[in-house]
């Protein structure tokens, strides 16, 4: 189980770390979460509302919020901000058509004050689909070069295949860590 | 018995926090039916499982409702039980009620559930408990949920979840995974041969105010879920 393993190695400093992920509508945010925890994942319906895993061991915690994407409910994310670890932005990379508002939408999450200091991280999922952008391809859509703020990786990815979901959540919990340590 | 059966220890600011003042500190169901409104330390303060509930079915003013409800293994990823409600039928050939609770005219019935469990229950070791609910026409703001889980009197498990805000007309799940509480041989014997004496209160609170106690008993005597 995929969080299993992530909270295994979280260190004394991260007692507990929330994550929260976006992404416009039918990025699969909902399904990378079910399938990184071994979930079935062919009954996935619209989020209209919010899905949280939440993991606790060893009196360790972590907490991941997936809040929906439809543009009705963007002006809802804020709700979410506060004391977030980590971002996850979740790219359809098939969806060439709104990729453009896929940028702006990123780019107006990371002028929030309350997720200043959040690592991000931006999945490039649906790599198994055809015709899906390469990670450098999304990099440059989302001009992802110009971020200053946050420290941000970009990881290709397939929620369906699960290919990578580990190494992206991984570098996640590692980047909190060493920020906590470097705040002492 | 394990440390899962302690209050939730420190938390970061701004989320998850508050704990009973000391965990001797306790407080009895008859002080709390008299305030006017009950908070999230009153509850944590409780040293045993509840009589009666702490607040009306009528505290619920914010349409929450919850609709689905699942355990699994996470070891084995096995769906231990699920039960889900069916969804409102506004179908007029459809009016008829569906008998989901007790026969028995207990206007809290709906509020109380009972599960039978086999004797192997016990010795799971990671399970996921999701719960679905859905919210009504207004936004919910600090949401939260602390669940107790006692053998007769003793505490085997104690969950402080903030989901914090809820949007309106939204539809939302939650999965706590967690490690089930190391029972001795002997707890579990007991647990066994003492049905129902295993219970849980389920009380959620928005803006710290008590609008929802649910409470359910078990029992593992079962040769399959019922």
């Amino acid at each position: 189980m995929g969080l299993l393993t992530i909270l295994k190695k979280m260190k004394q400093k991260e007692k507990e770390v929330r994550i929260l992920m976006l992404g416009l509508d039918n990025a699969g945010k909902t399904t990378i979460l079910k399938k990184f925890n071994g979930e079935d994942i062919d009954t996935i319906s619209p989020t209209l509302g919010f899905n949280i895993k939440t993991l606790e061991h060893r009196g360790f915690k972590l907490n991941i919020w997936d809040v929906g994407g439809q543009k009705s409910l963007r002006s809802y994310w804020r709700n979410y901000f506060e004391s977030t670890d980590a971002l996850i932005w979740v790219v359809d990379s098939a969806d060439r058509m709104r990729l453009s508002d896929c940028k702006k939408e990123l780019h107006a999450l990371l002028v929030e004050e309350r997720l200043a200091g959040a690592t991000l991280l931006v999945f490039a999922n649906k790599q198994d689909l055809p015709g899906s952008l390469t990670a450098p391809e999304i990099r440059e859509a989302l001009d992802l070069n110009s971020i200053k703020t946050h420290h941000w990786l970009i990881q290709d990815c397939s929620a369906v295949t699960g290919e990578n979901l580990l190494n992206g959540m991984d570098w996640v919990v590692n980047d909190i860590a060493s920020r906590i340590f470097t705040m002492d | 018995m394990s440390s899962e059966a302690k209050p939730p220890s420190k938390k970061k600011e701004g989320f998850l926090r508050r704990q009973a003042k000391s965990k001797t500190d306790y407080i009895s169901e008859e002080e709390l039916l008299k305030k006017d409104s009950v908070t999230p330390d009153d509850v944590l303060r409780l040293g045993k499982s509840t009589e009666k509930y702490l607040c009306p079915p009528e505290a619920n003013i914010y349409g929450i409702d919850f609709t689905r409800f699942k355990l699994r293994d996470i070891d084995s990823n096995q769906v231990l039980f699920e039960v889900a409600k069916p969804p409102p039928s506004y179908d007029a050939e459809d009016q008829e009620e569906p008998e989901v609770s007790d026969p028995d005219e207990d206007p809290n019935a709906g509020r109380f559930v009972r599960y039978q469990f086999t004797p192997q229950f016990l010795k799971l070791k990671t399970v996921g408990a999701t719960v679905e609910f859905v919210v009504g026409d207004k936004p919910v703001n600090k949401f939260r949920m602390i669940e107790k889980h006692y053998f007769r009197d003793r505490v085997l498990k104690c969950f402080d979840f903030e989901f914090g805000f809820c949007i309106p007309h939204s539809r939302n799940t939650v999965e706590h995974i967690y490690e089930f509480p190391k029972l001795s041989e002997d707890a579990i014997q007991e647990m066994v041969q003492h049905p129902y004496e295993t219970r849980s209160d389920s009380f959620y609170f928005v803006e710290d105010r008590l609008i929802m106690h649910n409470k359910a008993d078990y029992a593992y005597n079962g040769g399959g879920h019922s």
